[in-house]
């Protein structure tokens, strides 16, 4: 009588959880090149598109913006955590260093 | 003979009805759809002020590939079940009281029945000033739009539970809280069931209103930012978004549950057919 309840909250776990999978394996393999990350670095990060307010506001909290150039933000001040919490998302298409200037 | 007739239909039997059913019902929303996407060229007005259905397909794509959708509908779906919970609640535990103590009735019922007559689109400016814009707010609004339907059905229901069986409970030596939880709750829980039914439609749509006034995400937010911006296929993305997620949360978890109370602690056929 409720197989179709526990059926679709069955179904709903599973994707998050497969979600939430690649993301964290997307993110491990896109920053594995910058490895060790400093405690507050400086990172170039690009998009497949020009990022819109959402992404300024999601990036944002992450660190502090500094320049936006065509679909590349520029950010300061990312920690580690913030950092792979950016490369896990899947709208981002690379991570890399930046010197700051 | 009779046997034969009776017995329920195996499950590959009801695949037929139901897939037809599936069609049946697809067919308006093909029509819908078709009618749309032809009248677009006759109506000959930009995307701004009537986008066609290909418009909002690729505003749908564009917000997944973005990112933007998957975010709006999780912070959205978070707040909806966070209030729709809390209001569920207080309503069934402020219900049960009042249904069962004449007290509590009497000191409660006029302050509930004018809170009931002030909708929460008027409480949400006053919110906002409370708490800020944000999640409390929102939450807040759903917790009062869920709180008097479910309120008001578990009264109902708590105040038609059979005395026969509550004196019976009581005439065996069965304490308050044992009569509570053996007559009168499964009495109300078809009531209360149908109550947050309704509750949690009305919270769908105060949900839309609460995001529009108080959030900078939300599928409420995206349906009033596509416009802000010009994106009118955002918006109407926003609205097929709702409607589709309210049929899919009646249809896979409301009406199970509701049609599941009926049968256990079941009134009558006819209450069970209404869905």
């Amino acid at each position: 009588m409720l197989r179709l309840p526990v059926l679709a909250t069955a179904v709903i776990i599973a994707l998050l959880a497969t979600y939430w999978s690649i993301a964290q394996i997307t993110a491990s393999r896109r920053l594995a090149s910058l490895e060790p990350l400093e405690a507050r670095g400086s990172y170039r990060i690009t998009l497949d598109f020009a990022p819109e307010r959402f992404h300024q506001v999601r990036l944002q909290e992450a660190g502090r913006l500094v320049e936006v150039r065509g679909s590349t933000v520029y950010m300061k001040d990312v920690t580690p955590a913030a950092l792979r919490g950016i490369a896990a998302e899947y709208w981002v298409r690379d991570v890399a260093r930046w010197n700051g200037s | 003979m009779s046997t034969v007739l009776t017995a329920p239909l195996p499950a590959a039997a009801r695949v037929g009805p139901r897939l037809s059913r599936v069609v049946k019902g697809s067919v308006g929303v093909l029509a819908l759809l078709a009618a749309w996407q032809l009248s677009v060229p006759l109506v000959g007005l930009g995307p701004y002020f009537y986008p066609a259905p290909s418009d909002v397909v690729v505003a749908f794509a564009d917000l997944v590939r973005k990112g933007i959708l998957p975010v709006y509908f999780a912070d959205s779906m978070a707040r909806y079940f966070a209030g729709l919970a809390a209001g569920a609640l207080l309503g069934v535990g402020l219900g049960t009281l009042i249904g069962l103590s004449p007290v509590v009735s009497r000191a409660l019922t006029p302050l509930l029945r004018f809170l009931f007559a002030i909708v929460e689109v008027a409480w949400i400016p006053i919110f906002v000033i409370w708490f800020g814009y944000g999640v409390k707010t929102i939450v807040l609004a759903l917790v009062y739009v869920v709180f008097f339907p479910v309120l008001y059905n578990t009264l109902l229901g708590v105040r038609t539970a059979p005395q026969i069986l509550v004196n019976a409970l009581r005439s065996l030596g069965a304490s308050p809280l044992q009569v509570l939880r053996h007559a009168i709750l499964p009495a109300a829980l078809p009531s209360i069931i149908t109550g947050l039914r309704v509750g949690a439609g009305f919270a769908f749509r105060g949900l839309v209103f609460a995001e529009i006034v108080a959030a900078k995400t939300g599928i409420g937010y995206l349906i009033f930012e596509g416009t802000q911006t010009q994106q009118t296929a955002r918006t109407i993305v926003g609205m097929i978004i709702m409607g589709l997620t309210w049929l899919a949360l009646d249809v896979c978890y409301l009406r199970p549950l509701e049609r599941a109370t009926v049968q256990r602690w079941g009134l009558t056929v006819d209450a069970e057919r209404r869905t």
